[in-house]
């Protein structure tokens, strides 16, 4: 039997410390680890996932059923050009898009996030049939998807890694932004052949890095940083 | 034989307080308070799976799923297979999805000498709980080869459910010609450090009935004045040793069962709130001054008069039909608003206190003891829940912070009235 020197209640004889001030528990005739058991269980509980099994069927059948008669009408009603390829590939688009949240819950958020920006990039090549060339797909719509899938990892990557405060945040996001403007404006050059140097992506550079550089500071800056979050709250 | 599609389809309404426990629901954070009963023999699980098999036909109400409507949520039976005795967790109390677990709104577990049961608050109260985890006991105990006999919270199994067992009692005695208006004043709130999710931090005092009530006399206050006026005392310390501005007011939300002034036999919530609390901006509160202020509060205002006012509050709202035809997603936005806002800033901490427990005389030599446990609170503060049983009085803390100042605070000031305090915990640090 123990008692807590500083609070004065006896304490379960598997406690090693007093729970109320954490005072150890020191018996001088016993200096020997206590072998207790403690009168709670030790495993950790956690909570049941819910399967989404019947949204999930749900909304398969409805993409699948809008496709399906979307392919059937252009076939055999309205068959001038290739139109249900725009349809069928917002269907597959919403299928990936969903699939994680409500189908498979355990797949990796980076693996989901490759799928979208896979299904995206088919809906983009159905497109090409309704268009009359497909150079706009290869040259510049496919590389701009790529470097948006590769922007969106990274931006996951650094939010699940790093902190994820408010200020922190902003500044992958001003980063991010800042290079995807660059981006999008040397393909755009390159598929117009164009001469390969900045211009309106520049100034979304120029303020971006201004923006980059004070969230920097503020961040390494302790001081600042809170005044900022005092003031700045929500 | 046809089945007899003409019979309706049994489905039961949210009682009064049962509206908002769903409301609150968040990813992290479920109403649900536990029921422990600790056996003189360790339990064996495949028993007492019987045992909840059989007693849980008796209470329909508790065997049930929670569905939405457009415009309220409703209970409706739930013949899935469960609720399946577990072994018991460390971290007790977590979250309960509404569609996990067979969408059962209980669970019931085991471990070495004790049964829990784990019931969503909008199942119903700690009283009605009591009675079904009571009743799983005494059929487990007769599985045992024991004679358990019917009587307190024990109910015949083989008895059909009575209507008033079911019924929302509110209902009936919210009929007071006026509604007072509800409190609402910015209370004390505990600082502290929010404790990682899937942490349950439990203290449990154990304690001598007749001690504390040799002390609680001695101030002229019953048990449950005395252990209120410990837990404001220890709130008062708190707030004083915290940085502040500015004091405010430290209330305790307790929860009164109202059978005991309205008499019915639902097994569903039939609890008000009530608060009971000192104002340090008006001067330095002596204990024996606190004991008084409680003890002048409980006698003003628990009684059926002012508690049927009250209900009458509570109900006039959900009569209102304007408030009635309005979509559940916007209830539940204003309500949630409403609740984090305003009552759940109205107290600084919750205590309950069920009381002594009646339990069949021969039932007795198989128990030790019961415990019983608020839950987890909606805020970053600590819940007290008290029961006792024979000489053996339980005080159990749970809390989500780190830090265990108030609970500290209380014990200490126990032990200095000269009672003698036996503290078992979960706590890690």
């Amino acid at each position: 039997m123990s008692y807590c020197v500083n609070c004065g209640v006896e304490l379960e004889s598997s406690l090693t410390a007093c729970p109320l001030c954490h005072t150890p528990v020191i018996n001088p005739n016993e200096l020997q680890k206590l072998t207790a058991q403690s009168p709670f269980p030790t495993e950790k509980g956690k909570v049941d996932v819910v399967k989404r099994k019947d949204l999930g069927i749900l909304v398969s059948i409805v993409l699948i059923a809008t496709s399906l008669s979307c392919l059937l009408l252009n076939l055999f009603v309205f068959s001038g050009s290739p139109w249900s390829l725009f349809i069928i590939g917002a269907c597959l688009v919403l299928f990936v898009l969903v699939f994680p949240a409500v189908i498979y819950t355990k797949l990796p958020i980076y693996i989901s996030l490759l799928f979208d920006g896979v299904s995206i990039g088919v809906y983009l090549f159905l497109i090409t049939f309704n268009t009359s060339n497909v150079e706009w797909f290869w040259k510049l719509a496919l590389p701009i998807l790529v470097l948006a899938t590769i922007l969106v990892e990274i931006f996951t990557l650094l939010l699940r890694s790093f902190s994820v405060s408010f200020l922190a945040t902003s500044l992958y996001v001003f980063a991010e932004s800042a290079l995807l403007c660059v981006g999008i404006e040397l393909l755009i050059r390159h598929y117009s052949n164009a001469p390969l140097h900045l211009t309106w992506s520049a100034i979304v550079l120029t303020v971006c890095g201004v923006i980059v550089v004070l969230l920097i500071t503020l961040l390494s800056i302790r001081r600042l940083r809170d005044a900022v979050r005092r003031r700045l709250h929500f | 034989m046809q089945p007899n599609t003409n019979t309706p389809k049994v489905w039961y309404k949210l009682d009064l307080s049962a509206i908002v426990y769903p409301t609150l629901q968040r990813r992290d954070f479920s109403s649900v308070y536990r029921l422990s009963v600790v056996l003189k023999e360790p339990v064996d699980p495949a028993l007492l799976q019987k045992a909840v098999d059989t007693a849980l036909v008796r209470f329909p109400t508790y065997k049930t799923a929670i569905r939405k409507g457009l415009f309220w949520r409703y209970l409706e039976p739930n013949n899935r297979p469960g609720p399946f005795v577990q072994k018991d967790i460390r971290n007790f109390c977590m979250p309960m999805p509404f569609k996990a677990g067979n969408r059962y709104l209980l669970r019931v577990y085991y471990h070495d000498r004790r049964i829990s049961l784990e019931a969503h608050h909008c199942l119903g109260d700690g009283t009605g709980g009591m009675y079904v985890l009571q009743t799983i006991t005494a059929a487990y105990l007769r599985l045992l080869g024991h004679q358990i006999s019917v009587g307190g919270f024990v109910k015949d199994i083989k008895e059909e459910p009575s209507p008033g067992e079911l019924e929302d009692a509110y209902m009936r005695y919210a009929n007071a010609k006026v509604s007072p208006s509800r409190p609402g004043e910015k209370t004390y709130r505990v600082r502290g450090t929010r404790a990682p999710f899937y942490t349950f931090n439990v203290i449990d005092g154990i304690l001598s009935v007749n001690e504390v009530m040799a002390v609680a006399s001695k101030y002229q206050a019953t048990i449950t004045e005395y252990l209120n006026s410990v837990l404001l005392y220890a709130l008062l310390q708190k707030q004083q040793s915290d940085w502040h501005i500015k004091l405010r007011p430290v209330k305790i939300a307790m929860p009164v069962n109202l059978r005991r002034f309205f008499p019915s036999e639902t097994l569903r919530n039939f609890i008000t709130m009530v608060y009971p609390g000192v104002d340090p901006r008006l001067g330095d509160y002596t204990f024996e001054e606190i004991v008084k202020q409680v003890h002048n509060y409980m006698r003003y205002y628990i009684n059926d008069k002012f508690l049927r006012g009250d209900i009458t509050t509570n109900a006039n709202t959900q009569r209102n039909p304007l408030i009635r035809v309005v979509p559940l997603f916007i209830k539940d936005f204003v309500v949630r608003m409403f609740y984090t806002k305003v009552q759940d800033r109205n107290s600084s901490a919750g205590l309950t206190n069920m009381g002594a427990l009646k339990v069949p005389d021969d039932m007795k030599p198989y128990i030790d003891r019961f415990d019983i446990y608020m839950g987890q609170p909606f805020s970053c503060r600590t819940n007290c829940a008290i029961v006792s049983f024979e000489d053996t009085l339980t005080i159990n803390f749970a809390s989500s912070i780190l830090e265990s100042d108030v609970e500290r605070l209380f014990f200490q000031k126990l032990v200095s009235d000269g009672i003698h305090v036996k503290i078992e915990s979960n706590r890690t640090y």
